[in-house]
């Protein structure tokens, strides 16, 4: 069955205070992700 | 002293450029060859194509940032690859025809040391009948010209709507093997918001149609990912928005011909349909640029070269997708027949999709070929670029930089709707692109974690502060090199 999103799912992904910490929280995650280097897969 | 050409200023022919000028010393050149004369950061395309942002928002001109770091740019297409030479030049060349001003049409050969294919796809819209950017209702956001346009139509649909017209939407792939769904999916988002801004959205019936088997699959065999606390699919998160959203979907639909407000399309289960729509937004299939290359002799060895896209080190025997795995994606982006060339970027030829490959009950092949978005395309670019500097500063063949897409994460921040405080993201990071089932058997080939999902307001900032430090990275403002690729 499809997930719904709730209202108060809904009140947390467009409430701006909440958002901006997650805001902080997104850049510094995709930075990890991003900057957590990259290699190669055959000689590891 | 080495001469480096680079094939494209797109994101990874730019990146190349700025890296190998900002490395190397003035006695080194660095050519540019690209027919553009504008940068553009792609991904805001969506944002042309609902009237967000212009066009001179998303482009600057080449021609004088390159002027002002000693970059040599010349306005032209590469035509053909010699990479031998020929009888009368001893060095290798790439011949480029000029694409304006005086020496419009002349061509030169431009010789190298070392040469970075970057040329990216060519959007091939011929592969469907019918499909063209502004013909028979049909638009596409693949350039900031032709997201101008679908904006423009779009803006007249608006207009119908608010006079009463039902309409019918239809956005999604325009050929049973395209890419970039993730665009396409933005797209959607963004007109979906678009129409509830214009408080027209009753009036009109949105349809997302996919060669994807499962929605959010992205050309990427969907995902698992962290969720909140939670473990999700892809394609549930993008159902759930989809539903959240009223936009109905179509799957598994290879479009194979487009006429004036219909599309036409067959299933994997070997039927043919067809859907009506007032306006459509389709991605073509990308392809190579056609490129031939000759030997010393003038012989044609384009198959050394060329495999649609450049070949690289990538492992290309063909094997049933149970034997794919993820050493068969390149590392070093470096073509086996010629160490001093290379294809970062969309220009390489993947060795596979990465997506199940899937046919038809009559054969034909509907799976969405592999996307290689900004962040990659980025990274294998300065890996290219500093495995070049490497061999020069050390005069040896070896490559120190290895990249592959098996053992590299990506962000893809999809943009929902635009608005300071109404705007939102889909935000999904995956590692490694390619999934490595070896080292993530039970997570689908991800690591969870590092793949993850959200949705919300601060999706739609993050893209937006992405969108800016991507433009000030790419004009080579102060410090500009720290904003990582
Ligand atoms: C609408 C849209 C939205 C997207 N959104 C995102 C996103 O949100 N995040 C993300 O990560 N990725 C996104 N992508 C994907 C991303 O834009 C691509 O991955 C990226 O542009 C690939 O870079 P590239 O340099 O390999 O190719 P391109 O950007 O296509 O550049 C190719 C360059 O080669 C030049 N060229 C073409 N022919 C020749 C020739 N004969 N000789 C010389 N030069 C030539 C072109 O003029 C261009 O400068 C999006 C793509 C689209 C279409």
């Amino acid at each position: 069955m499809t997930r719904r999103i709730s209202k108060y799912k809904r009140f947390t992904m467009m409430n701006p205070i909440i958002q901006f910490f997650k805001f902080i929280y997104l850049s510094i995650k995709v930075l990890i992700v991003v900057a957590g280097g990259h290699g190669g897969t055959r000689n590891v | 002293m080495s001469k480096i050409v680079v094939l494209g200023a797109g994101i990874a022919g730019h990146v190349a450029a700025s890296h190998l000028r900002r490395k190397l010393s003035k006695e080194h050149e660095v050519v540019v060859v690209s027919p553009n004369g504008n940068y553009q950061w792609v991904p805001s395309n969506i944002w042309v194509g609902i009237g967000r942002m212009k066009p001179k928002d998303i482009l600057f001109p080449l021609a004088p940032l390159y002027a002002k770091k000693h970059i040599d740019y010349k306005q032209a297409k590469a035509v053909s690859f010699h990479p031998e030479g020929d009888s009368k030049e001893i060095k290798p060349y790439i011949l480029a025809e000029y694409v304006t001003g005086d020496e419009k049409g002349t061509r030169e050969k431009v010789t190298y040391d070392y040469l970075i294919n970057a040329t990216g796809p060519k959007l091939n819209f011929e592969a469907t009948e019918g499909l063209s950017p502004g013909k028979n209702k049909t638009h596409s956001v693949c350039t900031y010209t032709h997201a101008q346009e679908a904006w423009i139509a779009l803006e007249g649909l608006i207009k119908q709507m608010k006079a009463g017209k039902k309409t019918k939407i239809l956005i999604g792939t325009g050929h049973a093997k395209s890419t970039c769904q993730g665009a396409a999916f933005e797209y959607i988002l963004n007109v979906e918001q678009e129409l509830r801004k214009h408080k027209v959205r009753d009036m009109a019936k949105i349809t997302w149609i996919s060669n994807e088997y499962n929605l959010g699959d992205f050309g990427m065999d969907g995902m698992l990912m962290s969720y909140g606390s939670n473990i999700m699919k892809s394609n549930e998160m993008v159902e759930m928005i989809f539903e959240d959203r009223g936009i109905q979907w179509i799957l598994e639909a290879g479009v194979s011909k487009v006429e004036d407000g219909v599309v036409h399309y067959e299933t994997l289960d070997g039927e043919y349909k067809k859907k009506k729509y007032d306006f459509a937004m389709l991605i073509p299939s990308f392809s190579g640029h056609g490129f031939k290359a000759y030997d010393k002799e003038g012989g044609d060895i384009t198959d050394k070269l060329f495999r649609g896209f450049m070949i690289v080190d990538a492992d290309y025997t063909p094997k049933p997708y149970e034997e794919w795995s993820v050493q068969d994606w390149p590392e070093t982006y470096q073509n086996p027949s010629y160490a001093n060339i290379f294809a970062p970027g969309i220009a390489f030829a993947p060795p596979h999709s990465i997506s199940k490959p899937r046919k038809s009950k009559n054969g034909t092949d509907i799976t969405p070929a592999p996307p290689r978005t900004g962040m990659p395309s980025g990274i294998t670019a300065k890996l290219v670029a500093d495995n070049i500097i490497g061999m020069i500063k050390h005069s040896n063949n070896e490559l120190h930089h290895k990249g592959s897409m098996g053992n590299m994460g990506a962000a893809c921040i999809a943009s929902a709707g635009f608005g300071t405080t109404t705007g939102s993201g889909v935000s999904i990071t995956t590692y490694p692109i390619v999934p490595d089932y070896n080292k993530y058997p039970d997570t689908q080939g991800r690591k969870l974690g590092k793949t993850f999902g959200t949705i919300g307001l601060a999706g739609h900032w993050l893209k937006l502060a992405l969108h800016y430090a991507f433009i000030y990275k790419a004009k080579m403002k102060p410090f500009w090199w720290l904003i990582p690729e």
